[in-house]
This record gives C-alpha cells, sequence and structure tokens, in this order.
C-alpha cells in the first residue's frame, strides 16, 4: 500500500469581504461624525418647528447663549429658574450681562465690530419668553444687533 | 544567446494584520466619537439698535402687530392680531398664518420685503409659543412641493413687558 505525505491542513481565511465592510462602515462614521464644535447645551430642550431650517450660508462670527433649566439625569426641571449656560457656569439673565459685555470688548480687541457677530439663542421651550427678550436688551446694550432664535428642525410629518 | 523561459515570480505575501487592526481601531473610535444631534433651524429677528422697540400701549405703527397673552403658568391664553383675537386652540397659528398671509397678499400685488411683523408677548410666556407665532409670521410650508413659502422676512419683538405685568 502507498501511503500519501501528510500535508499540512492551513485554512487560507479570505479577508477581503470583512476589509470591505469595515472600510465602508468607516467611511459611513466619518461622514455622519459632526467634528464642528457644536456650542449645543444638552440641558436645553429647544421647541420644534417646520419652518426652522438651517442657515444657507455659514455665518463668520456667532456668539451662542444657551438658556434654560437645570435638570436631573431624567430630565425633569429641578429648579424653575431660567439659567444662561456658559463657560463660567450657570448664571441668570441679569447677571450674564457682564459676560455680553466682556464678548463684545474681546470682539473689538480683535477688530470685530459686534454688528457683525450673530448672537444665536438657544433657548428651552419652557423658557419665558420675558428672559429672551431681556437677553436680546442686554445684547443690544453692548452693541450687538444681529440675532438669530435655535429650534429644532420639525420633520413635516409630525 | 540562451533565453530562460523559467521566470523566478516571488509571490509577495502582505502583512494585513497591522492595517486590520489599526481600520478596527479606527472603527472604534468613529464609533466612539458619533455623537447624534437633531438638525437645528433658525429665525432671524430684526433687532437693530438704532430703531428703538415700540413701546407695548401705545397706537398700532403701520406694521402688523401680534399680541400674545399668557397665562400665569406660563401657557398661552389668547393671540391677538391687531385688536382682532383669534383664540388659544391647536389651530391658532394657523389661523394667524392665514390672517398674515391674506394681509401681505392685499397689501401688494405679491410678496414684498416692506411688511413687517411686531411680536408682542406675556413675560411669562412660554418661549415654545414665541416661536410658534414667529413661524406663523414668517411662512408656512407648501403642501404640494414641501418647501417652506416665505410671507415675511422683517419680524421684530416690542419693548420686554415686565414679569409682572402680565395680561395687560
Amino acid at each position: 500500500m502507498r501511503i500519501k505525505p501528510s500535508q499540512p491542513n492551513v485554512v487560507d481565511l479570505d479577508m477581503t469581504p470583512m476589509i470591505d465592510i469595515v472600510f465602508q462602515l468607516i467611511a459611513f462614521f466619518m461622514i455622519v461624525t459632526n467634528f464642528e464644535q457644536t456650542q449645543a447645551d444638552e440641558r436645553v430642550k429647544l421647541p420644534a418647528d417646520e419652518l426652522a431650517r438651517p442657515p444657507i450660508a455659514p455665518r463668520e462670527q456667532e456668539l451662542y447663549i444657551n438658556v434654560g433649566f437645570l435638570r436631573d439625569k431624567e430630565g425633569n426641571i429641578t429648579d424653575p429658574t431660567p439659567y444662561v449656560f456658559s463657560k463660567e457656569g450657570a448664571m441668570t439673565a441679569q447677571a450674564y450681562g457682564a459676560e455680553l459685555q466682556m464678548e463684545a470688548r474681546v470682539a473689538q480687541a480683535k477688530k470685530i465690530d459686534p454688528k457683525t457677530i450673530t448672537v444665536v439663542i438657544r433657548a428651552d421651550g419652557d423658557t419665558p419668553g420675558g428672559v429672551v427678550q431681556e437677553l436680546i436688551k442686554l445684547a443690544q446694550e453692548h452693541g450687538f444687533e444681529k440675532f438669530s432664535l435655535k429650534a429644532k428642525t420639525k420633520a413635516l410629518d409630525q | 544567446m540562451k533565453l530562460r523561459h523559467k521566470s523566478d515570480v516571488e509571490k509577495i505575501e502582505t502583512q494585513m494584520a497591522p492595517m486590520i487592526d489599526v481600520v478596527f481601531q479606527l472603527l472604534i473610535f468613529f464609533m466612539l466619537t458619533l455623537k447624534i444631534l437633531a438638525p437645528e433651524g433658525d429665525f432671524n429677528i430684526n433687532m437693530p439698535i438704532g430703531q428703538a422697540q415700540a413701546d407695548p400701549n401705545s397706537e398700532p405703527q403701520d406694521f402688523i402687530k401680534v399680541r400674545l397673552l399668557a397665562n400665569p403658568d406660563g401657557s398661552l391664553q389668547q393671540v391677538q392680531l391687531g385688536r382682532a383675537p383669534l383664540g388659544n386652540d391647536a389651530r391658532v397659528f394657523d389661523r394667524l398664518n392665514g390672517e398674515i398671509a391674506g394681509m401681505v397678499r392685499r397689501d401688494a400685488s405679491g410678496f414684498n420685503d416692506d411688511i413687517e411683523v411686531e411680536i408682542d408677548f406675556d413675560y411669562g410666556l412660554h418661549y415654545r409659543n414665541v416661536i410658534r407665532a414667529i413661524s406663523a409670521c414668517t411662512g408656512r410650508i407648501d403642501p404640494n412641493t414641501k418647501e417652506p413659502i416665505t410671507l415675511v422676512d422683517k419680524i421684530k419683538f416690542a419693548k420686554p413687558r415686565p414679569p409682572d405685568g402680565d395680561g395687560g
């Protein structure tokens, strides 16, 4: 009887389909990842509206103001006072006047006219509208003229 | 001359393991940094410094005046267009939109840029109602094309009302 020499049984895995899929996944995540530094505060629950559309052209200068309430982990309001959330922490609209003054000074130091800066207000749907007006008034006192109010874009079928 | 027919072709086996390592690292990075945000849109309001905000108790100027009254809990009590009450039900902002569309059409041969709307609201009114009023004054979604139709571009706020002076 003739005995065949035994050959090592090496299984050659075809990696090509897996690499294809992984590259597709990477491409997907790269496209959907937003690398822009969003200045949104998650505590602010924006109102939704169908007509709220992103601006056609990006603005050159923006100043974001987030107004909302202190909330617990479930999203319930823990303090009924509306606060402005800034880098310095939560403060009342009146107290934020000093921050606005600082922002105007910084802009002027950079030779930027505050009139050209758009103040973007992101306010919680439950915030009293008067607080938003107060903020606009304070911003006007420090030379800001352009204002924009943010809302979530509501899907048409909702 | 003698030609060699047999060429020594060496099969180069690429090392895939490091590439797969890096690719998986990238994949994990993108998966962890992904933050799904709801799309946000803007409503521009026209508040130049030189233009004094109208006194809420003054006579109506030559702009469309929308008044929003609030209940003590911040909900909507009444919408008024000029001095005409429009109610406070679920369809009130649709009616406001229809009235604004009618006024804009009557004011000119077509839609124009000169018409301005002033929104005057109580201090305690929930901001979502203000946004709904701005939206109703700004325009509407065309039911056929699903594209927005702009009615009024210039929207401003009246002078802020004091927190305790609601309901006036």
